[in-house]
């Protein structure tokens, strides 16, 4: 199957959807499920396949290339399957919705489009698919109307920033090298000055940098992720913003090289370790500012930006554990992030819209998948052992411990213990504690959304369990980067003389312990089920509806570090846009449409000039 | 070898921990002036409230609890007791993220049961916990770079040729760093804001009755034992004592002497930490957030600047 057959599938797929959507809804709904599934069985068939063709050479004389490695066989794989399990989710979600038929439009356009940024082999493609990526994104953000449009128009106009930095850079390659081909310009840069280099990155990276919400470019995403539609947020979070992480880990490790990327500045001020650091930065505060949140998407949106931080941490290291543990983590980001936002999405659809943390609770006894999707989700994102999380951050700490860099090490902690923390309040809010009457006579989540949780959660043990198999195919991509490959003979674990990883031992360990303790609280006497009214509060009763803990939650650390969790660039952001949307006003005082006033304007101009004429006779 | 390991690690950090749990009735009742309940009566209780018929609200209550057990008695088997250690993987890295199973597990427990004081004390202990382990990651972060290892067992064995972590001067800093916020991992005085039974009936253990309260009272016995086994193995050597016992290497006494001295360090620890709960009051959970993350993270971050500067 060549690349350009699965573009047009996906791209034209799209359209059909559209269009079979203004026949019958039921028809869009398969339509949809089927093209998305079908992208997922053409691409797995892809793998290990190493193609690279020139498709169309007459845009403007430059070739259009398309290609697929096991880098972007592995992206494209995330990508077409956490979108097909998105669209499933949406089945249900959107069905009562409006402008259902655009909804589905968009989203299989933004699946088209970042299936196209990691299958083209130039970079002037690269641009017209990040482009569309970009576009269609908008118009899903916004798809609610209301306060989603202000949060699309932060996106968008951050996004194009990027966008304009990137054509920057490609121009500048384009007039340096005279090609724009991925593969011949890997060639290129080894005799690139180092000036250079850092240009390039700094145009690329500011790209990529807003895309992957990277510290200082981050504002757009916790409001964007917070208006969109929510199986869409599963895929701005779980997918969208691992764009960004394929152009960084294209551009280090692919085009400019690992040892001209390694060498790249002084030693303490080297250009990957001060990436390290904003990894790091990224990390811990987003993770903090996360935990003063009460809207259930936004608290996620926020883990977005933290998680991400250990991606960057974790390929700009540059040993080859550290850039496995990235990649890895990419992976497993994309699978525990979608199944948290898609089980808000299933709490959100039965509740008819709340997603506020202080008027839920209890829902574990109503709706007990999804609770169990959301622990396993929250489990993955902590990084309990048997989950995929676990293997990944264990990696970035190895790596970083034995390359003495125990103060990002400690970042990376200190971000996972916030997450601990926040991910408890979430899991708590929504489905432990009290249940208040009015949600008394809330139902399951429907199949098809129940669906979607249970092979997410399924892939988050698995991957847990079996690291070795997605090791497999990141062990091939850092080969091709230059990286030694990491011992993984057993595929249950990472073996190296430095400290061993056994999945399998923990496994035997925790279940065997387990069946023995279950096994002794069995012979104990049988316990008696009450109600949850049915409690001990040392001699008064409990009203309903008013004894769940969760205003506030962790009040005393609110109280502490809350002045200092700010987002100080939002707010610059923010001053800087007013102070453009200012000096835009005054501007327009100018332009008042009357024409006498555009007349007047001439008169003075022409009479400006006389007056010049006169006096210096320059004309 | 291991094989046995793994029935005998638990079993020793079982008794170990219980007789922990009765010697520290016993030395608070003669401070104060009170003759004290037998060292085995938390043994007794545990059998008692075993047999006892208790409540339950719903499977996930159950399930909270046994996982709260199960993941105390894993992290034994990966915890190195004399020269006893049965299973090794991921090192301490791998071991600070076990150790999440245990509170996780009372935490899931406690609050389905929908009982407000669980969740506010399971909210303390979230805090608590968050505070000290920012100085005990930044003390383990000094001694695993300080070693160059992130496993456990070769941590032991480095002490066992070069001397006592906690002997050497750069290792000096994270060990007392650790001996503060050590009561506060054990959740005793005073830091015993979690369970803190005059305020919030017990906290987290408030709705627990019959078996559910004895799975609970054998996780607290366990949990006290890794945290004063880890500052054992870590900075007082394990089970070496300078040397003395090298003429019997080999042997299955070296093994059985080594078991007994790291045990004996231990109860030494505990002891002192009983000292500390008997003549403190209870601190609020603002006040030992404060001090945790002033006093004992300072100190662990000097120890972690000097650590880097030395490698």
């Amino acid at each position: 199957m060549s690349l350009e057959i699965l573009l047009i599938i996906a791209f034209g797929g799209a359209f059909l959807v559209y269009f079979s959507g203004k026949i019958s809804p039921k028809l869009r709904d398969g339509f949809a499920v089927f093209i998305s599934l079908l992208l997922v069985l053409i691409i797995s068939c892809l793998y290990g396949k190493n193609i690279e063709k020139t498709f169309y050479r007459g845009f403007f004389g430059l070739p259009l290339v398309l290609r697929i490695n096991m880098l972007s066989w592995l992206f494209a794989m995330v990508i077409s399957s956490i979108g097909s399990l998105s669209v499933i989710f949406s089945l249900s979600y959107i069905r009562d919705k409006e402008k259902t038929d655009f909804y589905y439009l968009m989203l299989l356009l933004v699946n088209s489009a970042m299936l196209g940024i990691v299958l083209t082999g130039d970079l002037v493609s690269f641009l017209i698919f990040w482009e569309i990526m970009s576009w269609t994104t908008f118009f899903i953000i916004c798809y609610k109307r209301g306060s989603a449009l202000a949060a699309g128009m932060k996106y968008i106009i951050m996004s194009i920033i990027g966008s304009m930095a990137m054509f920057i850079g490609v121009l500048s390659i384009q007039t340096n090298f005279n090609t724009l081909i991925i593969s011949e310009l890997s060639a290129k840069f080894t005799s690139a000055s180092s000036g250079y280099i850092l240009f390039i990155l700094i145009t690329f990276g500011i790209g990529f940098g807003v895309k992957s919400a990277v510290m200082p470019l981050h504002t757009w995403l916790p409001d964007a992720h917070s208006q969109a539609p929510t199986p869409f947020s599963a895929i701005l979070s779980g997918v969208l913003t691992k764009m960004g992480i394929y152009g960084f880990i294209l551009f280090f490790y692919f085009i400019i090289g690992l040892n001209k990327f390694l060498g790249l500045g002084p030693d303490v001020f080297n250009l990957h370790y001060i990436l390290c650091w904003i990894g790091a930065i990224t990390i811990v505060i987003p993770t903090f500012i996360a935990l003063l949140q009460n809207d259930a998407k936004r608290l996620l949106a926020w883990h977005s930006i933290g998680q991400i931080g250990y991606i960057i941490l974790g390929i700009s290291i540059g040993t080859s554990m550290g850039v496995a543990s990235g990649i890895f983590h990419m992976l497993n980001h994309a699978t525990f992030k979608a199944l948290l936002f898609l089980t808000v999405g299933a709490v959100e659809y039965q509740t008819n819209g709340v997603r506020d943390l202080n008027s839920l609770g209890g829902l574990a006894k109503r709706m007990p998948v999804t609770f169990i999707a959301a622990l396993i989700g929250a489990f993955g994102i902590i990084g309990v052992p048997l989950t995929n999380g676990f293997v990944s951050k264990w990696m970035i700490y190895k790596t970083l411990i034995l390359n003495t860099h125990p103060f990002l090490a400690f970042a990376a902690l200190l971000g996972t213990w916030g997450t601990i923390l926040s991910l408890y309040k979430f899991v708590h809010n929504i489905f432990l504690g009290q249940l208040p009457e009015k949600l008394k006579n809330i139902k399951k989540a429907p199949f098809d959304m129940q669906f979607s949780l249970i092979i997410l959660s399924i892939v988050i043990i698995f991957f847990g369990i079996l690291p070795g198999i997605p090791l497999k195919v990141i062990n091939s991509i850092i080969g091709s980067a230059g990286f030694s490959a990491l011992n993984i003979s057993s595929i249950w674990g990472i073996a190296s003389k430095t400290g061993t990883l056994n999945t399998i031992n923990i496994l035997t360990a925790i279940l065997g312990v387990g069946v023995i303790v279950w096994l002794i609280f069995k012979v104990g006497r049988k316990s008696k089920q009450v109600d949850q009214y049915d409690n001990y509060a040392a001699g008064f009763p409990i009203p309903k509806d008013k004894y769940h803990y969760t205003v506030e939650y962790y009040a005393p650390f609110y109280r502490m570090a809350a002045p200092f969790l700010v987002d100080i660039f939002d707010i610059i952001y923010e001053r800087i846009a007013k102070a453009t949307e200012n000096i835009c006003d005054c501007i327009r005082k100018i332009y008042t449409g009357y024409v006498g006033n555009y007349v007047m304007y001439i008169v003075f101009f022409m009479a400006f000039l006389i007056l010049i004429q006169l006096k210096w006779s320059v004309f | 070898m291991n094989i046995i390991a793994i029935f005998i690690s638990p079993l020793i950090a079982l008794i170990t921990g219980m007789f922990f749990l009765g010697i520290s009735r016993k030395i608070m009742a003669r401070l104060q002036w009170r003759y004290g309940p037998p060292v085995i009566q938390p043994v007794i209780d545990v059998i008692r409230s075993f047999s006892q018929m208790s409540i339950s609200h719903g499977s996930l209550f159950d399930f909270g609890i046994i996982l709260s057990l199960t993941g105390s008695f894993v992290l034994i088997l990966f915890l190195p007791i004399g020269e006893l250690c049965p299973l090794t993987s991921g090192g301490l890295i791998a071991f600070i993220y076990l150790m999440l199973l245990g509170p996780f597990g009372l935490a899931l427990s406690g609050a389905i049961a929908a009982n407000p004081n669980s969740s506010i004390g399971i909210s303390r202990k979230f805090l608590l916990s968050l505070s000290y382990e920012i100085p005990m990651l930044l003390v383990f972060l000094s001694v695993m770079t300080y070693y160059g290892t992130i496993s456990l067992v070769d941590i032991v064995k480095i002490q066992a040729s070069s001397g006592w972590a906690i002997g050497s001067w750069t290792l000096v800093l994270p060990g007392i760093a650790y001996f503060l916020i050590l009561p506060a991992i054990l959740g005793v005085r005073p830091f015993e804001v979690v369970k803190a039974s005059q305020e919030i009936s017990s906290g987290p253990i408030a709705e627990f009755g019959g078996k559910h309260l004895a799975f609970s009272t054998l996780q607290h016995a366990l949990h006290m034992f890794v945290g004063l086994a880890l500052f054992v193995d870590i900075f007082l050597g394990g089970w070496t004592l300078f040397g003395l016992l090298d003429f019997l290497s080999g042997t299955a006494w070296f093994v059985i002497l080594g078991i007994i001295i790291f045990l004996l360090k231990m109860t030494v620890v505990f002891v002192i930490e009983i000292f500390i709960n008997a003549v403190y009051p209870r601190y609020r959970i603002e006040q030992a957030m404060n001090y945790l993350l002033k006093w004992p993270t300072l100190i662990s971050f000097i120890g972690l600047i000097i650590v880097v500067l030395v490698k």
